[in-house]
């Protein structure tokens, strides 16, 4: 009995990893200094932390606004009229003006100006209002505007745009799997605990969830009730329920009559707190693996809806609708769709290896 | 056998039914007048009162399931609001096109999928595993949109080896089925991989080895046949997905198939056809669940689910 207590106790401290049952206190920092030592994990993480630090100084790294355009300007290939020589000779970064012609194509201005960081610029305001400057971490000393990846087809510079998007596939992420996880674990989880026939309807439900493959179960969601952002997080979300709630179900059937339920079901417990308190914990590793994946999917589902012009609307620069414009131009300005699938692919990368790195420390029997 | 397969059948049917009422819900459950919605936007008021009456709008809700249900079991899943064709007909039309593109991207996959995973499991550890395995990695992590973008922008456009579009020849097909197939590619090396590493290590390898047959031979014959059984499930589940993964391929290619059927007909609010696509596609994938089922009983028979 104290074993058995013991085990959900220290599995409610660091629950994670547990599916063998083994008392095993030490076993938490040992999957922790794995994860650190492993080459994939810190790639993935350093990735997702580049892309975290781009969303939270956004504004402050981005040298424009993303609906900032010029219209002389339009699809300026990148890193046009920009040099690292000065017009003497000197080292630095240099800008010329680039601008498009009708029959001339790209045209470079002869006077260059200097790249200064920590610029006064536009004014932003960011997180909510809380933090407002007109300072950029870069800008031009001169009336010319820098295009280190190009421009749109409005002129607006793609780097800027690229910056200010990064938190809507992170945030579309997160939120897809809050609503996922939030309600495919509960869902899961009393199907997998009490059977019967709770177990058969919820696991019906389940299966034709399941029968929309892929992308199509959040396709048929954003016909029905709507385009736009805010749809698309719900539909995302919810196409990751049935993942989840399988996946629950299949871990906690495989503990749900092990001895420290089955104490704490002796002890009197009631079936809901002993779902919580012992049950769950000993589940945690598989959903943490399924979360990383899972945020890669759905940044992915929403870049995919987003392409198909059922998701961020434009002026929005989402990473996905900027792809589906620079489709329309890819002969005449290629930039325009590369970069934005670039930045999709890095941080779904960073997801996936976060991924598999996690399922390898957490539990070495779910690696393949 | 065949009462295994039958059993399975049986068990799909609720979700057959399920997918139905979703498909059916779709159009009620919106925001708006549902006759207006199958009738199109800018019907008039005499179109919309037939759509109503024909599927029963303006009864109660189990009635118009049933309505619905009926006219589903006679092939009749309305017209399009855009063509005024027969829903049923658009479907026959643009389905086999899908069906040819997944089988190009699946063809292409285990292609490439196999001997990739094949030689990472040979070469555990080694560079070769080490950039077999990141590529997989990469190839799950891409949008397939991307990828399609990127394939014509280098091998149409600056190339020409390929036509930018459309379907016909079979250079068409190259490069969509490519552009669908790597990520099923990349899911298929990554389980090629593991299996036969699981493979590798059992006891009648070893008892093969012992014997001096050929590392070859042993790879082939005995490893690889064993190490099949997971993957042909894979290869199965892959095959909905590229359904799914069609809508994203056809759109950048502009390949007449049911996926872009289905986002042209979103964006013109075409419903009766969004509910006849959808249908198509989610029905398909339940069962090509089915028949890998059943192939999974048949290939290994030690698993019967009783």
């Amino acid at each position: 009995m104290t074993d058995a207590s013991g085990t959900s106790d220290t599995a409610v401290g660091g629950p994670v990893g547990r599916g063998g049952g083994a008392p095993e206190p030490k076993r938490a920092p040992r999957w922790r200094k794995q994860l650190l030592r492993s080459p994939i994990a810190v790639a993935g993480f350093t990735i997702i932390g580049f892309f975290l630090l781009v969303v939270a100084l956004a504004p402050f790294l981005a040298p424009y606004s993303p609906t900032s355009q010029s219209l002389r300007s339009t699809y300026i290939p990148p890193g046009v009229g920009v040099s690292f020589r000065g017009p003497e000779g000197q080292l630095g970064l240099w800008v010329q003006q680039a601008t498009r012609s009708p029959i001339a194509g790209v045209v470079v201005a002869d006077e260059a100006y200097p790249v200064r960081f920590f610029v006064r610029g536009e004014r932003w305001t960011w997180l909510f209002g809380l933090v407002s400057s007109d300072v950029k971490l870069f800008g031009v000393d001169g009336p010319v505007r820098i295009y280190l990846l190009g421009t749109d087809e409005q002129g607006r510079d793609l780097l800027s745009r690229l910056i200010h998007g990064a938190w809507i596939s992170l945030f579309i992420g997160l939120i897809a799997v809050l609503i996922g996880a939030g309600i495919g674990v509960p869902i899961g989880a009393i199907s997998g605990f009490f059977g019967g026939t709770t177990d058969i309807i919820v696991q019906r439900v389940v299966d034709i969830m399941l029968a929309f493959p892929g992308i199509l179960l959040a396709i048929v969601l954003v016909a029905t009730f709507g385009t736009g952002l805010q749809n698309v997080m719900i539909a995302v979300g919810i196409a990751a329920i049935p993942v989840y709630a399988r996946l629950v179900r299949g871990s906690v059937l495989s503990v749900r009559n092990r001895e420290y339920v089955e104490a704490a079901r002796a002890l009197g417990r009631r079936s809901i707190p002993t779902l919580a308190k012992h049950v769950i914990p000993n589940v945690l590793a598989p959903i943490i693996v399924q979360s990383s994946l899972q945020m890669a999917i759905a940044i992915l589902f929403a870049a995919g809806l987003g392409f198909l012009g059922l998701g961020a609307r434009p002026p929005q620069p989402e990473w996905g609708l900027m792809l589906a414009r620079g489709r329309e131009y890819l002969a005449v300005a290629p930039h325009v769709a590369t970069f934005p699938g670039l930045a999709i692919v890095l941080v779904v990368l960073g997801f996936n290896l976060v991924g598999d790195a996690l399922r390898d420390a957490l539990d070495p029997r779910l690696s393949k | 056998m065949f009462q295994y397969a039958l059993r399975r059948v049986l068990i799909s049917i609720p979700t057959v039914f399920g997918v139905i009422l979703i498909v059916f819900l779709m159009v009620r459950l919106a925001p708006g007048d549902p006759a207006m919605r199958l009738a199109g936007e800018f019907a008039p008021p005499e179109t919309i009162e037939r759509i109503r009456e024909r599927f029963g709008l303006n009864r109660p809700m189990h009635e118009q399931f049933g309505i619905f249900v009926v006219n589903l079991a006679q092939g009749d899943l309305g017209r399009s609001t855009r063509t005024n064709r027969p829903v049923m007909q658009d479907l026959r039309q643009f389905f086999p096109n899908t069906i040819e593109l997944a089988l190009g991207a699946i063809t292409v996959s285990l292609l490439i999928g196999i001997p990739a995973g094949i030689v990472a499991a040979m070469r555990q550890n080694t560079w070769a595993d080490l950039v077999i395995m990141m590529g997989s990695l990469i190839g799950v992590s891409m949008p397939v949109f991307w990828f399609g973008l990127l394939a014509i922008l280098y091998f149409s456009v600056q190339l020409g080896w390929f036509p930018v579009a459309g379907r016909g020849t079979f250079s068409h097909l190259v490069l969509p089925a490519v552009t669908l197939g790597v990520s099923s590619m990349a899911i298929v090396a990554r389980m090629t991989r593991s299996s036969m590493l699981e493979v590798l290590s059992q006891d009648y390898i070893r008892t093969a080895r012992a014997k001096g047959l050929m590392d070859k031979s042993v790879v082939l014959k005995h490893a690889f046949r064993n190490a099949l059984v997971p993957v042909v499930t894979i290869i199965g589940l892959q095959f909905g997905q590229l359904m799914a993964g069609a809508v994203l391929t056809e759109r950048v290619f502009t390949w007449p198939g049911i996926g872009r059927l289905l986002v042209d007909s979103i964006d013109a609010r075409d419903y009766p056809v969004v509910q006849g696509a959808v249908l198509l596609i989610a029905v398909s994938f339940i069962v090509i669940n089915i028949v890998v089922d059943v192939v999974y009983a048949v290939i290994d028979p030690r698993i019967r689910y009783d």
